[in-house]
């Protein structure tokens, strides 16, 4: 018998994975076309966790507004309120006071570590590795406890307002801060220890899901990702927001575009934020907390985007007011959202467990994509 | 505070190169942007992309303004690397309008414009795939206009597909 | 990395390594909730108290409304009525969802009179959805859950 050439021919088969996959973080849903092992294509499904955010913002007054971006990133809940109150800030063409300044950096300084520590440890579990994910959730507790003790609540902090702070720094709050930093560095150098040299761990990642620096571009990619891909670019540098531009520090980069050079940025920007967060403690000015801010704010016809470097990328508020007390309409440019976007490309000719390796390392946030 | 004119080499070779298809050109809040015909919108970012370096889309979006004759403000926002800049590149559109798809300039564009089209319904010539992206796809509505109030969502959808009435 | 390095499988026993000294009694951080009640913060945003003024029993609360406007999802409301002999409005009902609050403190940095505040008591699980919505009464006796027995 000649064998038949169709016989051997693979028929394309569609797989869906999530939303309730344990590596798909949250409720993503991507349909999968596979040629056996080999992804052809990618088809994400959203909008599981759709709450309609900026349906919400329209109904609510300026400052009712404000815990409700919490729950966008839910794990880096003080970068979007920061994002948020900058942008209100600017359509009010508010000056916030240098105290208020350096307290918002260190609290978000902070939540990137807490942010990039979960992300180590969830991705490293995807992978296969058990431990970091408990190391790092050990630290991330650390953090999540300055923020208690700071604003009363942990995860959805709705720690900043409008024109400054609502709370005053607790007694002991830069000591604490401090023997953060202090206790957390070897623990960076612990986790690489268990890591960077693993072979497993550098067969899983290293040449898996590469986006050059172009294709980020083209694909609007921000954040860690880009820097992996050897763009040298974070807002913080360049265009400073709430006093970033009194510290000194660095913007990791790698050359590659791999999984592995997005945890090798990841890993380094921990290292700098402890550096920023350091340099602001030590410099915390005196002060009042609360610029002057309006009781009922009521910002003038008009409309503004501010943008900050979210631990996922550029984090964009556009924000429209005609006038009243409610805001005419709110836009979110989510760095999840986005960065998911270039998961086709990433994937393609991929294997199927990449996929699970490439969500991982995008970092994404369904309460964000899905808004 | 209103918005002033925005005086830059920039702004005066697009208006150089468009003529009377941009309409405006302005400064509000230290933010430029430029407001151009519908028709001119694509032709501008392909402009800015090719010939002066922004080459990051950030965002596409949409806002809703029943009360006017063009009813939808459509926003471009444009970054460039090179330049440290942005610009908002701004549209009217009437209800019905079709605007050309900017995914052949940007490709991040793809998923946004699905977005304004979810929430807006404004349809885009040439998308690639047009579809809804964050509503299920038989939604009826688009949630982010403004006669689109809580209480007129689609409840048909609500009880067939979730067997709870809605508001639950 | 090595033929040597590889063969003897170093970066193995490096990670291996840090699990083997984080394993030390010193390391654990488990908290045994229930059984080990966790302290938490002074601010910590928990179940709202409506205060009392602890000398006669009365009610601190104004009746002014501040906080049911405050509030982004409207959940409290407030009655009142107005006393005849001494013109003051006088607090009558009380109702606060708990069910819809996010604990976002608005409601605690509306109120003039620091009668409304968010305490330390965390555990408002109840086994009705009628359960979660609080009145006068409850908001100043505060939640008693069931104390856990071993």
């Amino acid at each position: 018998m000649t064998p038949d050439a169709t016989f051997l021919d693979s028929t394309e088969l569609v797989l869906n994975m999530g939303p309730q996959h344990p590596s798909t973080h949250g409720v993503l849903r991507v349909i999968l076309k596979l040629d056996g092992e080999k992804v052809l294509g990618t088809d994400c499904v959203l909008g599981y966790l759709h709450r309609g955010v900026e349906k919400i913002a329209e109904n609510r007054t300026w400052a009712q507004f404000n815990p409700y971006v919490d729950r966008m990133d839910y794990v880096a809940a003080i970068s979007n309120g920061l994002g948020y109150c900058l942008a209100v800030e600017k359509l009010l063409n508010l000056e916030v006071p240098g105290r208020a300044q350096a307290v918002r950096v260190i609290l978000t300084e902070l939540n990137r570590i807490g942010s990039h520590l979960l992300w180590l440890g969830t991705h490293a579990l995807d992978i296969g590795a058990i431990t970091p994910v408990f190391y790092c959730f050990r630290e991330r507790e650390a953090t999540l406890n300055i923020f208690e003790k700071y604003c009363g609540a942990r995860l959805t902090t709705h720690a900043f307002r409008v024109g400054g702070l609502q709370y005053e720094t607790y007694e002991g709050f830069e000591k604490e801060v401090n023997e953060f930093c202090d206790m957390f560095l070897p623990k960076v150098d612990e986790y690489e220890e268990l890591l960077t040299g693993n072979r497993i761990w550098i067969g899983r990642l290293k040449d898996v899901g590469i986006l050059t620096g172009e294709e980020c571009k083209e694909y609007g990619v921000t954040g860690p990702v880009l820097r992996a891909a050897g763009v040298k670019w974070d807002l913080r540098k360049a265009q400073p927001y709430s006093g970033y531009e009194k510290y000194e520090f660095d913007i990791p980069t790698c050359q590659n575009g791999d999984t592995y050079d997005r945890y090798m940025v990841r890993m380094q920007e921990m290292r700098q934020s402890v550096r920023i967060i350091r340099q602001a403690v030590a410099s915390i000015p005196e002060g009042p907390i609360m610029g002057k801010a309006p009781k009922v704010i009521k910002p003038p016809v008009g409309e503004a985007y501010v943008s900050i470097e979210a631990p996922k990328g550029e984090l964009g508020y556009y924000v429209v007011s005609d006038g009243s007390t409610q805001p005419y309409r709110v836009r979110v440019r989510p760095p999840s959202f986005i960065n998911l976007q270039a998961l086709d490309r990433m994937i393609a000719g991929g294997l199927v467990a990449d996929v699970v390796a490439i969500i991982g390392t995008l970092d994404i946030v369904l309460g964000e994509v899905d808004r | 505070m209103a918005a002033t004119p925005w005086d830059s080499e920039l702004a005066r070779e697009l208006k150089e190169r468009f003529g009377d298809r941009i309409i405006e050109t302005s400064t509000y809040l230290g933010q430029n942007f430029i407001v151009t015909k519908p028709d001119a919108a694509i032709p501008v970012l392909e402009y800015l992309k090719l010939e002066a370096d922004f080459d990051y889309l950030v965002d596409v979006t949409a806002v809703d303004w029943p009360k006017r004759p063009e009813r939808f403000d459509l926003v471009y926002i444009v970054y460039s690397f090179a330049r440290n800049e942005r610009v908002r590149i701004k549209t009217y559109l009437p209800e019905g309008f079709k605007p050309e798809s900017s995914v052949g300039v940007h490709l991040t564009a793809n998923w946004l414009e699905r977005e304004v089209y979810d929430m807006f319904g404004i349809q885009f010539a040439g998308h690639p795939d047009l579809r809804r992206i964050l509503m299920p796809d038989e939604w009826q509505g688009h949630p982010l206009r403004k006669d689109y109030s809580i209480l007129r969502q689609d409840q048909t959808w609500v009880r067939e597909n979730l067997e709870i009435e809605s508001g639950q | 990395m090595s033929l040597l390095k590889k063969v003897f499988l170093v970066d193995l026993f490096q990670g291996l390594w840090v699990t083997f000294r984080n394993q030390h009694p010193k390391h654990l951080v488990t908290e045994q909730y229930p059984a080990e009640r966790p302290m938490v913060a002074e601010r910590y945003r928990g179940a709202p108290r409506l205060n009392i003024n602890p000398e006669n029993g009365e009610t601190l609360c104004i009746a002014c409304n501040l906080c049911a406007l405050a509030c982004p999802e409207t959940l409290i409301v407030v009655t009142s009525e107005r006393n005849e002999q001494t013109k003051r409005k006088e607090l009558t009902t009380f109702t606060y969802d708990t069910s819809r609050c996010m604990f976002c403190g608005l409601c605690e940095d509306a109120c003039p009179v620091d009668a409304l505040e968010l305490t330390q008591d965390f555990e408002l699980a109840s086994y009705t959805r009628e359960g979660q919505i609080w009145d006068r009464q409850m908001l100043e006796e505060g939640p008693r859950p069931t104390p856990y027995k071993c």
